[in-house]
């Protein structure tokens, strides 16, 4: 079979193994568009990965004034874990604890749904009896009188139990500086697609993991067949010539997100063609048999 | 199909129920029975035929073409559809309506939505007492939904109000928030004498300093709300041109009574 190749790099025929999980999304308000960020960072922050942050959550837009509920300039935020209950827990806390306490800040609903989540209606007791409820167009909204004037919460967002996590793109070069350079590339080409975020730092994964570990109790350790220094050994998946591999990893409320993120970001890393030193774009995954999405590169490239 | 129109024939001796004239009642009716339906309310017998000249044939969608202040119960118990009077409304216009919307060109009599429940109404003059308020037999008056008054409001709008919002684009009248209970009056005009008085935990938002202020009314002082941002943008999404700005005076009360109730004084 001849091998796909995009500009000169190769497509390895294989798949990103993606996993079901639960899903929500906030829209934060603030008095500026920095301090909306400034919130919405901050309630993002450390949630790379469910392994041990308990959730996974990024930044998915900037929204602008003429879309937010209170006129004023927004973020949006996702969040995912693997359960309603962890969801509902690390929502309260995120948006309690950082959004709440951010200066100026609102929060609201970002996802209609049939299924909910409490916001405001668990956040309200912070206002140990001044809280007062606002219904406005049909939907509730709690006003907590804090020191900074007050602060606006939606009652409940929705939440969906069809988002995906997991969707990925390992990224293979002759160097460090090309794959970070090709990887950042990709990371804002998929900030534009709708629906999706990429939790790692800055959108990159400098350590991919498998499941498990010679240790017991470590349930996550280095990708070794992708580690560069251990080429050497047999179960290396590197072609001689990688220096360097990075993982871009994608969540999304929906399949067709993910897929849609992967084909920006394979051609935005392609983009520079294999004189800029990418040698291969792969994915990862455990044989098939854990998760139920299987993102083709192949199809996706098309 | 074009909507159900009921034309107003002359002004009829006797005040006229038309309560049963909505698309829940009017469903699966031909025009003979819609025609044969009673609105009278004394001994003499009135039917909408008498009335009304009635045309058209979509039941979602109803028309009222010449009404006067008559014209009672217009659109009351609605439970869906759309009302549309070109002319004025009588008394309980809309009151214990669930869904739906009614909009009234001219102007409309006393209790405009009384404990209605939910859906929209909009008058575009002005209205009698109580909007808003306690339907016969309710213990609380509006308990959702949004009533849109163009002109001035009579005494006593939003009166034990429970839930929704009620706009009052001219003047108001006396003890506006009455007795309410929780909810949102935003009057623009400005309010006569004891407004607010018994408020409990509502929000009655007033464009202007009132003339006369209810001494059991604590001061906060001014500060920023974006609940005011959040109101704001809503009306304007519902067509409204309307700016409240986002500082307010707030004021505590009614303290004679749960004292959770505020009064914003747009700044």
């Amino acid at each position: 079979m001849p091998e796909l190749k995009v500009k000169g790099v190769t497509i390895v025929e294989t798949f990103a193994e993606a996993f079901p999980m639960v899903g929500t999304r906030v829209i934060i308000t603030a008095p500026t568009a920095e301090w909306a960020m400034i919130s919405a960072r901050t309630m993002t922050g450390f949630a790379t990965s469910v392994i041990a942050c308990g959730a996974e959550a990024g930044i998915e837009r900037t929204v602008p004034k003429s879309e937010t509920p209170d006129g004023r300039p927004g973020v949006a935020v996702l969040l995912f874990t693997m359960d309603v209950d962890k969801l509902q827990t690390q929502l309260r806390n995120r948006v309690g604890q950082c959004v709440l306490t951010s200066p100026g800040s609102a929060c609201y609903a970002g996802l209609e749904g049939e299924k909910t989540l409490k916001l405001g209606s668990s956040l309200r007791f912070f206002g140990d009896g001044w809280q007062m409820s606002k219904v406005i167009g049909g939907r509730r909204y709690w006003r907590i009188p804090v020191m900074g004037g007050e602060f606006v919460c939606e009652e409940k967002t929705g939440l969906t139990t069809k988002a995906v996590g997991g969707g990925n793109l390992l990224v293979v070069g002759k160097s460090h500086s090309a794959v970070l350079a090709a990887c950042t590339r990709a990371v804002k080409a998929m900030a534009e697609v709708r629906d999706v975020i990429t939790p790692f730092p800055g959108g990159i994964v400098r350590s991919g993991s498998k499941v498990g570990s010679k240790y017991a109790g470590q349930i996550a350790s280095t990708n070794h067949a992708y580690a560069p220094g251990l080429k050497w050994h047999a179960d290396s998946e590197l072609p001689p010539t990688a220096e360097a591999v990075l993982e871009i990893v994608i969540d999304g409320l929906t399949a067709d997100a993910i897929h849609e993120a992967m084909h920006e970001g394979i051609h935005a890393i392609a983009k520079g063609g294999a004189r800029e030193g990418i040698t291969h774009i792969t994915a990862g995954n455990y044989g098939g048999n854990l998760g139920p999405h299987h993102f083709h590169l192949k199809e996706i490239v098309g | 199909m074009s909507a159900l129109c009921f034309e107003l024939k002359r002004r009829t001796e006797q005040r006229l129920d038309l309560s049963s004239l909505v698309p829940a009642r009017l469903d699966g009716l031909n025009r003979k029975e819609i025609e044969s339906l009673s609105i009278a309310t004394t001994r003499e017998a009135l039917t909408v035929g008498d009335a009304f000249k009635v045309k058209g044939r979509d039941v979602q969608t109803l028309h009222f073409v010449g009404t006067d202040d008559r014209c009672d119960k217009i659109g009351a118990k609605l439970k869906g559809g759309e009302i549309v009077v070109e002319g004025d409304a009588g008394m309980l216009l809309g009151a214990q309506m669930k869904r739906g919307k009614i909009a009234v060109e001219g102007s409309a009599g006393v209790s405009v939505g009384a404990s209605m429940a939910g859906g929209e109404i909009s008058v575009g003059r002005h209205v009698g007492d109580q909007a808003g308020g306690v339907a016969f037999g309710e213990t609380f008056g509006m308990k959702g939904g949004f009533i849109s008054i163009g002109g001035d409001a009579g005494d006593l709008v939003g009166e034990r109000l429970r839930r929704g919002l009620i706009v009052v684009g001219g003047k108001a009248g006396e003890y506006a928030g009455g007795r309410m209970v929780a909810g949102t009056v935003l009057l623009r005009g400005g309010a006569g004498r004891y407004a607010g008085y018994g408020n409990r935990r509502g929000s009655l938002i007033l464009a202007g300093k009132p003339r006369h202020l209810l001494p059991t009314y604590v001061d906060s002082g001014v500060m920023e709300f974006d609940y005011l941002r959040l109101l704001e943008t809503w009306l304007r999404g519902q067509g409204m041109r309307i700016r409240l700005g986002a500082r307010a005076r707030r004021l505590m009360g009614d303290m004679a009574v749960l004292g959770k109730g505020e009064m914003l004084i747009l700044d």
